[in-house]
């Protein structure tokens, strides 16, 4: 290659968006197309692919991996449930844990996962880790997909400023030969099958120096069976647990019971105050019946609707309103978090005022003014 | 040198405020004691009888001859970005050591570098050398500012390392929150705490602090504020309702102040993203979070950052659903019920109080990860509290006409003692004006047949009113008022059917400033219980006495020829336009009668110039009454927020004094300001029978847990029924009284039994209450300054 060519080409490469970005949307992508539930990222680093994978509905268990505690401990707290999580738990359930260790080293925490990924990892590994990687993640951690990535060596003469290797802790940088040779060899041994892409397109005219980053995404092809994976395996933790972070989810019954008394005593109160603003001043005034909306309203329409059914209608009696459950029951919140009508009796159960016979949420009014 | 500012980036460690000016919260650096030479000496007072107090502070402890090692870092050639320059720097962790603060250019080490410039060399990804000198350049003290700053962000850094939440400037527990399902409502408990020096320790302050969140988002709200007021009033509702309040995002962790509502953007519209292209909320949220939007419709929220965080600049747009409030609404405030329940939770006796603030002492000191933090930089606290002794001054005698009582100092209220006893000054009421609807036809003649018995003992002559039935409508009322009052009415009295805001503003603004009369306006639930009617009865009487001009009772005040003011602020954060200053100044030797008047400042104008014009109109009205100028004058300054204190001291202090010069060349009182801040940190349990129970009133703290720089001091005036009684804290930052501080102490102490619309101590000076209770009422209803004619009156109790 002219050297003056070279030289004025290197202006031009410029990843938009850039590599990193690239190799992160990368493995969204396979976990938007595999739906795994649970995701090791080897050599997580500053935890940057997890922050994002956390936010993937599927996944339900996220483990880091590095062999630096320091540079995963800087941004860990990102990783952290946020105060919302906690004020709406969502459906699904997530466990965030970090690691300190060795890929080199087996640790039966890393067990059981879908999707390893291996993101610029091997590169900086040392040629005795090196050997003992595919040990580790194929043969050990044995998961249903494992993805690498690294450096292709060819691509580095149109890199600007790359003299030996892009980043001075890189042990090796391979050509797409060298990596795919190494690819058959461990996926022909631990019986997966590899392809191989990447990201970061060539230039147009130089399209045989490959992505600039290479990936192998390897697929098991064999279903593993359970009980054969644990008696072979050593059971003794050798990685430091530095981070847990258990994301409040409505699978847990606490946050599920707590949600579902939120939302019971909430649709009782715009049941009672619908009906006590019938009962007085707006009732004789149909100018404050206001024309919805459609897309604000559902509430109101729906509640129309409900009105009509006769054992269902709250109504009031001396200084109390009764609310029927099953009335609330039909709210559709409160329905889907609850499914079954025993099961709302159940998580309501001491916790709501109810009625003698427990059919109603009961509210006292004696005490309450007639403006709020 | 040593300056105040740790540069902005190693701030971003700790105080991570919303986008505004960052601040020096704590007024360090301001230093007033230091001009007022009697009180070099002794700031300390002596009255009173002796009580063992304890405290929420903590001792900070660091190893003999602790000092903080400053360097300043440079690079060559010149790295630019943050992280790339940490990153090269902690390269060398062997040269530095494992425990450092860097900020991009500053480095804090706990450890002395062997040579005062050390060369350091790096190589970045793409091979280039980098070296980088790092320079020591000072050598901190530890109880320099910078220092202090220094402990806080190490603090912050230990409550995160405990899992603990930030939002806004405190810390909160996720892991238990208190859920109060009935408002849908969320308490989490937190801490707040700040490191500072007090009179002869650096000590740690921590409080416990309730975080209330809401657990429905803002699409949530504006439904149901949809269903509530229907489709017209729905977008002022809306605004009324949002406007100003602080909401957290489902998808960050940082929080933002609701500034506008965009209603004519939706999720569908398209933002501009900072590589310059163009995408559209749903896609973005879709793409960046996995967040599916469901409702397309709804309108975009608008956020004004003032802060440039990374490239983003300028307003910011939120997606309602994805929003999720904080804290409380005016609405919520004055829904008593909501209040009683969140109270239950947030009002914590003394002995749980302090029993949560030592499990967070706990968590500190059985975390390892904690605890090797603080030995790393050489730092401990001392896990007790610290306790020492207080005083409890005397009570005071309350005077009324000839008769004069003590009050019960366990419940600081003299109602029942006072009850049936003439009053100073009853104003009588010949002429005035009863009006309501026809619903309270009954209630009305209640109220009246109640005042009628109630009136006499005190004093109060009252002729039969002008009884005038309304249609429940605000121009109804406004009709009457227009027609009925005339100049001889001494006051009208309005029964109101409901709170709703509007009709009260409305009767509140014609008569305050059209129509300068006093006015009462009561709301029919009040009187309708019988039981209590007596009660209320005798409350309205005595009300509409002071609103009239009567003088209801006194303590002694032995200073003669003293005028004191109190000045308050009240900032409308609804509309966000005005400021109010509520400016009030006694007029008697007794302290019973007073001058009113306030000042209306628009966004960005100095409220000072029209407090400065209020002083003299003061000054003139007093000497109108005493035949001559006040020799003493006292300001009781409330409304200064945290990190105003340089600007009062050094821009408000002057202009009074200039004031005071402009009145003429050999008039020279004796002036005293003294800050009133009724928000502070600070907690005292009084250690009684084993346990700990809130100190009485009356209770003084000048030592310990003062500031050495400042001529300040604490008293608790009031009792609280349920939690902790919070002590105001009072700092004199200007003083040419020649008082001893014992005198100050009681004479402030004094103010606060002068409240007329409760006849008990309350947390304050009277006159900062009633310049309170001034600025609400026009920031809230009526947004202009009162008619002048009702300024010798307290019409706005």
């Amino acid at each position: 290659m002219d050297k003056n060519f070279q030289e004025e080409f290197t202006q031009i490469i410029k990843f938009k968006p850039p590599l990193y970005k690239q190799r992160h949307q990368f493995v969204k992508d396979l976990v938007e197309k595999y739906k795994p539930k649970k995701v090791a990222d080897l050599g997580c680093a500053d935890c940057s692919l997890l922050r994002m994978l956390k936010f993937c509905s599927c996944i339900e268990v996220l483990a880091g991996l590095d062999i630096c505690e320091n540079v995963m401990k800087e941004k860990m707290h990102t990783l952290s449930p946020l105060p919302v999580d906690y004020l709406q738990p969502s459906e699904r359930s997530l466990t965030i844990t970090l690691h300190h260790g060795s890929v080199a080293h087996k640790d039966p925490c890393m067990l059981g996962f879908d999707l390893v990924t291996c993101i610029e990892l091997i590169e900086h590994l040392e040629e005795p880790e090196l050997k003992k990687f595919p040990e580790v993640v194929f043969g050990f951690m044995a998961p249903s997909i494992v993805v690498i990535s690294t450096p292709n060596s060819e691509f580095n003469p149109l890199l600007p400023g790359v003299m030996s290797y892009r980043h001075p802790d890189h042990k090796f940088e391979w050509n797409q030969a060298q990596f795919q040779s190494w690819a058959l060899e461990t996926a022909r041994c631990y019986d997966y099958s590899v392809e191989f892409t990447g990201v970061g397109q060539p230039p147009t005219g130089m399209e045989k120096a490959g992505f600039c980053t290479q990936i192998g995404v390897f697929v098991r092809k064999y279903p593993q069976t359970g009980e054969s994976v644990q008696s072979e395996k050593p059971t003794e933790a050798v990685y430091k647990t530095v981070f847990k972070a258990v994301y409040p989810s409505l699978k847990d019954e606490k946050y599920l019971q707590n949600a579902v008394i939120s939302e019971v005593i909430f649709a009782a109160q715009i049941i009672k105050h619908r009906l006590m603003s019938k009962h007085e001043e707006y009732g004789d005034d149909p100018e404050r019946k206001s024309k919805f909306q459609p897309s604000v309203d559902c509430f109101s329409d729906y509640l129309g609707k409900l009105v009509g059914e006769k054992n269902m209608e709250p109504f009031v009696s001396g200084n109390e309103v009764y609310i029927p459950l099953a009335t609330i029951f039909s709210f559709p919140k409160v329905n889907r978090l609850c499914g079954t009508f025993e099961k709302l009796c159940k998580l309501i159960a001491g916790k709501v005022t109810l009625s003698s016979d427990g059919s109603a949420v009961m509210f006292n009014i004696e005490h309450e003014n007639e403006d709020n | 040198t040593i300056g105040l500012q740790v540069s902005s980036g190693l701030q971003d460690l700790s105080l991570r405020d919303r986008g505004g000016r960052r601040r020096d919260f704590h007024d360090l650096g301001v230093n007033t004691r230091q001009a007022m030479v009697h009180v070099q000496e002794s700031k300390t007072g002596f009255s009173g009888r002796m009580i063992k107090l304890t405290t929420n502070h903590f001792r900070l402890t660091s190893r003999p001859q602790w000092a903080l090692y400053q360097y300043h870092v440079g690079y060559s050639p010149e790295m630019e970005a943050r992280r790339l320059r940490s990153a090269l720097l902690f390269q060398h962790e062997e040269h530095i050591g494992k425990t450092h603060a860097f900020d991009g250019s500053i480095l804090f080490l706990p450890k002395k570098l062997e040579n005062k410039v050390t060369e350091l060399f790096s190589r970045t990804r793409n091979g280039e050398d980098v070296k980088i000198t790092v320079t020591l350049t000072n050598e901190l003290p530890p109880t320099s500012p910078t220092c202090l700053q220094f402990y806080n962000i190490i603090f912050r850094r230990l409550l995160k390392m405990l899992n603990l939440q930030q939002i806004g400037r405190n810390y909160y527990n996720p892991g238990d929150p208190v859920s109060i399902p009935n408002h849908r409502l969320m308490v989490w408990l937190g801490f707040t705490s700040s490191i500072l020096q007090y009179e002869e320790n650096i000590m740690l302050c921590a409080d416990v602090s309730h975080k209330v969140l809401r657990g429905e988002t803002v699409l949530d709200t504006m439904h149901s504020l949809h269903s509530q007021v229907g489709e017209e009033r729905f977008r002022d509702a809306c605004a009324k309702e949002l406007i100003g309040l602080i909401v957290l995002t489902k998808y960050n962790n940082r929080t933002y102040r609701i500034d506008d509502i965009d209603w004519d953007n939706n999720p569908k519209g398209t933002f501009r993203k900072s590589d310059g292209s163009e995408m559209s909320f749903v896609e973005y949220y879709k793409k960046q979070y996995n967040i599916e939007i469901s409702d397309w419709m709804q309108p975009v929220l608008i956020s004004q950052m003032k802060r440039k965080r990374g490239n983003i600049q300028g307003p910011v747009a939120l997606i309602p659903e994805l929003c999720s409030l904080t804290g409380l609404t005016d609405r919520m405030r004055s829904d008593f019920n909501m209040m009683k329940d969140l109270a239950i939770h947030t009002r914590l006796p003394p002995e749980q109080r302090q029993r949560e603030i030592g499990r967070l002492l706990n968590y500190i000191q059985k975390d390892d990860n904690v605890q090797k933090e603080l030995r790393n930089w050489g730092l401990s606290f001392d896990y007790k509290s610290v306790s020492f002794t207080g005083r409890v001054v005397q009570g005071e005698k309350i005077f009324q006409s000839g008769n004069m009582f003590d009050y019960n100092p366990q419940f600081a209220d003299w109602t029942k003692e006072t009850r049936g006893v003439p009053l100073i000054r009853a104003v009588p009421m010949d002429s005035w004006l009863l009006i309501y609807t026809r619903r309270n036809y009954d209630v009305a003649n209640t109220l009246l047949q109640s005042l009628f018995k109630v009136a006499p003992s005190m004093g109060i002559r009252m002729n039969k009113p002008n009884m005038i039935e309304v249609d429940d409508r605000t121009e109804a009322y406004l009709r009457v008022l227009q027609q009925r009052v005339t100049p001889d009415t001494n006051i009208v009295v309005c029964i109101l059917s409901s709170s709703r805001k509007d009709k009260y503003d409305a009767i509140k603004k014609y008569l305050c400033t059209d129509c300068p009369i006093p006015s009462q306006c009561v709301l029919a639930r009040t009187l309708s219980k019988p039981q209590t009617i007596m009660t209320v009865a005798t409350k309205i009487a005595l009300q509409m006495n002071c609103k009239m001009g009567g003088e209801l009772w006194s303590v002694e005040i032995p200073l003669k020829q003293v005028m004191i003011v109190g000045i308050d602020c009240y900032h409308d954060t609804v509309s966000g336009k005005q400021s109010i200053a509520g400016f009030v100044a006694s007029l008697n030797q007794t302290v019973t009668r007073w001058f009113s008047r306030c000042v209306v400042q628009s966004r960005g104008q100095e409220l000072v110039d029209g407090i400065k014009a209020c002083l003299q109109t003061a000054l003139r009205n007093w000497s109108k009454w005493n035949k001559c100028l006040p020799s003493r004058i006292f300001v009781y300054r409330d409304g200064v927020g945290d990190g105003q204190l340089n600007t009062l001291v050094n821009y408000e202090v002057p202009q009074f004094l200039d004031c005071l010069k402009s009145i003429g060349t050999d008039y020279s009182p004796r002036l005293t300001v003294v800050v009133v801040k009724k928000r502070v940190g600070a907690r005292f349990f009084a250690e009684m029978g084993g346990g700990l129970k809130n100190p009485p009133p009356g209770t003084v703290v000048d030592t310990v847990v003062t500031r050495p720089e400042w001529y300040d001091f604490f008293i608790v005036s009031q009792t609280v029924k349920n939690g902790c009684v919070a002590p105001t804290h009072y700092n004199v930052v200007y003083d040419t009284s020649q008082l001893k501080p014992d005198h100050v102490q009681r004479l402030t102490y004094k103010l606060c039994h002068m409240y007329y619309n409760w006849s008990g101590i309350i947390r304050v000076p009277a006159p900062c209450q009633y310049a309170h209770k001034l600025a609400f009422l026009v920031g809230q209803s009526i947004h202009r300054e009162p008619n002048l004619m009702l300024s010798d009156r307290l019409y706005y109790l």
